[in-house]
């Protein structure tokens, strides 16, 4: 067993992501949902909400569509602390499995949101199971608005390594 | 069979209505797209029979949002205060995918109304695909 318990509190990401109506409404259709609100802003708005808004799991995804280069910030982390920890794992076989998935909101995200996360490793560790050894990596990214830094979505995500 | 009731009116033991899918290639494409997840394993049946796969499986991120999209339904995006799975089991073409959301508990907090379900995602066999929680306000 190797000890990674100097991973915990590494930076994994300081991302600025703008979140745009197209990519919210075609990730809501391909995920099947049919609320008039996902597809005419006008209904969105009769809602309360200043945007057409995302599916819980948006955010999971959102840096895929958001991520501009301009509106990244000058001390840019470039290092990965899970590659760190998973790449060595990797070179030498076994799978890599998305374990567990959570968010958690103060609001939902909508189109016309600035959103700046800050991710870290919350915990990383080693254990065996059924003759398997299991290394886990749980990283925690908080997105909040740009502007108000008012806290917007927490989104936890536990990726393992199965020798 | 639970008659449907809404949100507002839930109570534990209460069923959210169910949603059902039929999982098709043409789904993984899309949520490839719509996700920028392009592991061809979704998405490339060369490739995925390649390395012993029987035919692509789904992404477990569309299991989660299938199921995120029967939560939304029934509670409205506004008043989803938490969504968190384990991924248990892989998808494949042809499984007719389920949502099952039942209510578990009812608390007052801050002069707000919480409630906390129980989730999950299951196959025509009862096969559980991702598990767990959510917690709305009403």
């Amino acid at each position: 067993m190797t000890d990674f318990s100097s991973f915990v509190g590494r930076a994994t990401t300081n991302s600025v992501v703008a979140v745009e109506r197209g990519p919210v409404a075609n990730f809501a259709k391909a995920l099947k949902a049919e609320e008039p609100y996902f597809y005419n802003i006008n209904e969105a708005v009769k809602r309360g909400l200043k945007g057409i808004p995302a599916l819980p799991t948006f955010p999971f995804v959102m840096e895929h569509w958001g991520h501009f280069s301009e509106i990244q910030p000058e001390n840019k982390i470039t290092d990965n602390p899970v590659i760190e920890v998973l790449g060595p794992l990797m070179a030498k076989g076994g799978l890599i499995l998305h374990g567990e998935q959570s968010f958690d909101f103060e609001r939902p995200v909508v189109s016309g949101d600035l959103l700046e996360g800050k991710g870290q490793v919350v915990e990383c560790y080693q254990k065996e199971s059924n003759g398997h050894v299991m290394t886990f990596v749980v990283t925690e990214t908080i997105w909040v608005d740009a502007k108000t830094k008012e806290k917007v979505v927490t989104s936890r995500s536990n990726v393992i390594h199965r020798q | 069979m639970s008659e449907i009731t809404d949100f507002a009116n839930a109570k534990v033991g209460t069923e959210a209505p169910v949603l059902s899918h039929i999982l098709g290639r043409t789904d993984l494409v899309m949520y490839a797209g719509a996700s920028g997840d392009f592991n061809p394993m979704h998405t490339d049946e060369v490739a995925a029979t390649s390395v012993g796969q029987p035919s692509v499986f789904g992404h477990g991120m569309f299991s989660m949002g299938l199921l995120g999209t029967a939560l939304n339904s029934w509670v409205g995006i506004e008043n989803i205060k938490s969504f968190g799975v384990r991924f248990t089991k892989q998808t494949w073409p042809g499984e007719n995918l389920s949502t099952l959301i039942k209510v578990t508990s009812i608390e007052e907090i801050d002069s707000k109304t919480l409630v906390t379900m129980d989730c999950s995602l299951t196959n025509q066999e009862g096969q559980v695909k991702v598990q767990g929680t959510a917690t709305a306000f009403r």
